[in-house]
Parts: structure tokens; sequence; C-alpha cells
């Protein structure tokens, strides 16, 4: 597998405020790459800035290792990027917002069509094709929004919070679009998200930012047995008290010489981030 | 090749024709004011070098006109940069900054070029006769390519919505009243005359109202004019590269 991007001690700040604090990774072709972190921690920044939208303070992005600037337009076609906040064109109809990506993004004349109907029907919307964009539904619009993003065959795709403000059903048909891309298409994904469980069930790998500064990286199964299988919650009067275990047997031993109510269950990246920073994700 | 510059054009123009009714009658109901009140009403008798005062006034209303229409994208992307951010759509795309400003130029001087058909419908109407010479069509194209270079850089520049409508106050409107749309520059105080020699309007409406009235044309204002509308591009050209979502 090749390396499709290489970043290399990324800083951005807004004013005197650091958002991203010299990050580095890779992401390898077909990869699922989680950015899991809490609203503030630099994701939606960092997205920005392999994108082109925002310059780097510091640091170097590349792309297939060649360098990346927000003046690059032959690099900007191997990414396809789906924005926290839906960018669609609310005057235009779905096959319109379609049509306007291919042309930006040099797909020739004669495809156009073909590849439009093609996405989609990969999203469900073959049946709204000439209806304005202003009548969908968020999950619609989520959905366009992933398929227009991937129009032009991109290696990678970059997902900004891609579920953020819809509701669980809409969220499971979303991940489902996401897993088919990255399964059938084949196509690199990196997704920040702040839900414990969009990270664990989607991503092979999940990179945990803080405070604009990557604090842990693995797969989801090895992070969490870093610090242990199973948690228990000991319930005391001021505090809930957490502590970890390999196995549930031991958990079980430690409460029956517990004074306090207590609670044993599995662990989850969201006990990773406590571990590691000594507060909740979504706080 | 050309990719950004079609793009542009395809997203504006799709979405002009969605709402084309409603953007014909706002390009001509401010005119349309402006001529019952200044040409039918107050300057009925009236005369301006030599010539009736609604003669005078029409090409002050098309250079107005066309002003405010081509300007108006300003407004449009404002909206789609930080309302809708339709704009990163651009920004994020495989195309150069200046391919995404001829897009938007473009179409500001296709708005403007409308607002110009819709006063000559009204001088004919009127019965106002203009004489169309190919100065004429040379001198509207660089007006209307001025203003809405003009309007890219500042879409780009301000950092809200408040800001744009700042410039409206301070810059737009007075140049609109005072650059010789209703009345020769020339009959201003000394001081506001040096001022307005700055703004480039002052030449668009004396260049376009000679090229339609048969006056003579004063070729440095022409050549002003296009000074004026090359740096407005680029000025635009750069503010698109510096610009961050």
């Amino acid at each position: 597998m090749r390396t499709i991007l290489k970043v290399e001690n990324l800083v951005k700040h807004f004013d005197k405020k650091v958002a991203v604090d010299g990050i580095n990774f890779n992401i390898e072709e077909g990869d699922f790459i989680g950015l899991l972190g809490p609203n503030g921690a630099g994701k939606t920044t960092t997205i920005k800035m392999l994108t082109g939208l925002i310059r780097p303070d510091k640091g170097k992005i590349y792309y297939y290792e060649n360098i990346f600037s927000r003046h690059t337009p032959a690099l900007k076609k191997l990414m396809g990027v789906v924005p926290q906040q839906s960018n669609l064109d609310r005057d235009l109809t779905a096959h319109e917002n379609l049509y306007l990506h291919a042309i930006l993004h040099g797909i020739p004349k004669r495809w156009r069509d073909a590849k439009i109907d093609e996405a989609l029907e990969f999203a469900g919307l073959a049946d709204y094709k000439k209806t304005q964009v202003k009548t969908f539904s968020g999950g619609m619009q989520r959905r366009l929004v992933i398929v227009r993003a991937l129009l032009h065959e991109p290696k990678i795709l970059f997902l900004d919070e891609p579920t953020v403000g819809l509701d669980p059903q809409i969220r499971h048909s979303i991940w489902e679009l996401i897993i088919k891309t990255n399964r059938i298409k084949k196509t690199a994904i990196l997704l920040t998200t702040h839900y414990i469980e969009e990270a664990e069930k989607l991503c092979q790998k999940v990179t945990i930012i803080d405070k604009g500064k990557i604090i842990a990286t693995g797969l989801p199964d090895l992070l969490k047995k870093d610090i242990g299988c199973y948690v228990l919650e000991i319930f005391q009067e001021d505090q809930i008290e957490e502590r970890f275990f390999k196995t549930k047997e031991e958990s079980l031993e430690w409460i029956k010489r517990s004074s306090y109510p207590c609670k044993v269950r599995e662990i989850t990246l969201e006990d990773v981030f406590m571990k590691l920073t000594g507060r909740r994700i979504n706080v | 090749m050309f990719n950004g510059f079609y793009g542009v054009l395809y997203r504006e123009l799709n979405v002009f024709r969605k709402k084309a009714k409603k953007q014909l009658m706002a390009a001509s109901l401010s005119p349309l004011l402006f001529l019952i009140v200044f040409g039918l009403s107050l300057g009925r008798d009236v005369t301006v070098n030599g010539i009736p005062y609604i003669t005078f006034l029409i090409p002050g209303l098309i250079t107005m006109a066309s002003l405010n229409q081509s300007y108006s994208i300003a407004q449009e992307i404002n909206i789609s940069r930080f309302y809708f951010h339709v704009f990163d759509e651009y920004l994020i795309a495989p195309v150069s900054c200046i391919q995404i400003v001829l897009g938007e130029v473009m179409y500001g001087m296709f708005k403007g070029l409308i607002a110009t058909v819709l006063i000559f419908v009204y001088a004919l109407i009127f019965h106002v006769t203009l004489t169309l010479t190919p100065l004429f069509f040379v001198s509207i194209l660089i007006h209307t390519f001025l203003f809405s270079s003009l309007a890219v850089a500042i879409a780009m520049l301000i950092r809200d919505h408040g800001d744009q409508s700042t410039v409206n106050t301070f810059v737009i409107t007075p140049m609109v009243f005072l650059c010789g749309t209703f009345f020769p520059v020339e009959k201003l105080p000394p001081f506001f005359t040096s001022i307005i020699y700055m703004l480039p309007l002052t030449y668009s409406t004396k260049v376009i109202r000679a090229s339609l009235t048969g006056s003579q044309v004063d070729n440095l204002y022409l050549l002003i004019m296009f000074m004026f509308a090359v740096c407005f591009f680029f000025l635009a050209t750069w503010a698109v590269r510096k610009v961050e979502a």
C-alpha cells in the first residue's frame, strides 16, 4: 500500500490560541482513520488545512510525496471533501449540484450524466434528481454531499463530523454509505468525529486529538486493551471512581470488597480519552 | 482547461435563471423611480449642456443601474461565503483563482448588461433619442467589468455581512450620487470635484454619456477606466488567493 497523505508537524494558531499543535500522521491507500476528539480539539482546522481551505502556520503536507499548498490543483483532484456544514447550493437541484462539481473537477462532458446517475443511485437519491436541494431533509443532504465528494473518484475522502445533528436512524444510513465507500470504492477515509460509537463502529484506526495535539493513535481494540478490558464504576458520595481491569473476574472480585455501589461494563474509547486527559470527550 | 470559469458561470446563471423574475423586477424598479422623479417631474423643462435633462439623465441611469447590478454580485458572493458556504466548493476544487474571478466577473457583467438593456427600453418608451456607437459598447463592457471585479475583491476582503453594508453606505452610495449620474460633476464645489475624480464612476459616466449623446469622448478617461478595471481585477484575484474559509 502506498502512502497517500503524510502530515508533518502541522501547526495553526488563531490569534494567540493554538488550534493545531504540531501533529504528525500518515494515511495509506484504502485506510479508514478516525480523528476522535471533543469539540474545539482541532479536528475541523486539521481538515481545512489538509484540503487547502486555510493555510498552516507551520508544517508540511504531502500527497503521494508531493508537497501540497493551497494552489496546487493537480493534488486537489486526489481529495473529496464532506464539510461539517452542508455547502450544497439550495437553489439548484441534486443533478445541478453534482453537475457543477463535475465541471469544477474536470470530468469530461460525455461521462458527466452517467456518473451523476450512478452517484444518485449509490446514495439512494435517484428519484430526487430534479428536486431542488432546499426541499431535502438533513439526511438526504448529507448523502448527496458524500456522493458529490466521490463523483470525481478521489483517492482520499475527508469527512468532517458527517453525522452531527442527525437522528440515530439516519446516522445508521449514513454509516452504511460511508462503509460502502471504503469497502467497495476502496477510497481512503479520514473521518473526524466526537461520537465514540461512530469511531468504534467505522474506523480501522483511531487517532485521538485533544487541544490540538495527538495524544494516542492505534487500532481501537489495542488502544482499549492498553488500559484494560473492563471498567468498574464505583459510585461514591461525591464522585464516580473508575478502575480498569484486564478480566471481568478481577473486577467482580473488587466489587466484593467495595462498600459502595458498583457497575462493571466493557471499556470504550471514551474511557481511553478519560484516562489520557482526565476529561470526558462529549462534555 | 477553463473548468473553474465554466463551473462558476454554470452555477451563477442557473441560480439567476431560477430567480430571473425577481432579479429583473429589482433591476428595473429603482431606475424607473429616478426617471419619473428627476427626468419626468423635476427636470421636465430643464436643459443641461444644451440637451434636454432626460437625455442627459438616461446615460447616467445606464451607468448607475449597470453598476448596481454588476456590483450586486458582492452581496451574492457574501451570502454564498458566509451563510451557505457554496463558495468553499470553488476553493476546494482543482481550479485556479483567476478562473473563479473570471467566472464571477462575467456573471456580474451579464447582470450589468441586462440592466443596461432595461434602461434602453425606458428610453424607447419615453422617446429619448440616443446614438449607439462602438465606443458605447466598449465603454459599457469596461464599466461592468470594472465594477464586477471591484465586487469580487470587496466580497473577499470583508470579514462579515456587516462590513458589506458599510462599504455600500460609505463608498458605493455616495459614488452613485456624486459622480455625475444626475448632474454634471463640474457643478459640484471644488472640494468635492477633487474627490470624485479619484472615483472610477466619474470616468464611466463621462465616457458612456458622451458616447450616447454624440459628444466628444476624452480618450484619457477611457484609458483611466481601463486602468481601474485592470487594477480591480488583479486585486480580486489576489484577494481570492488569500481568502480562507
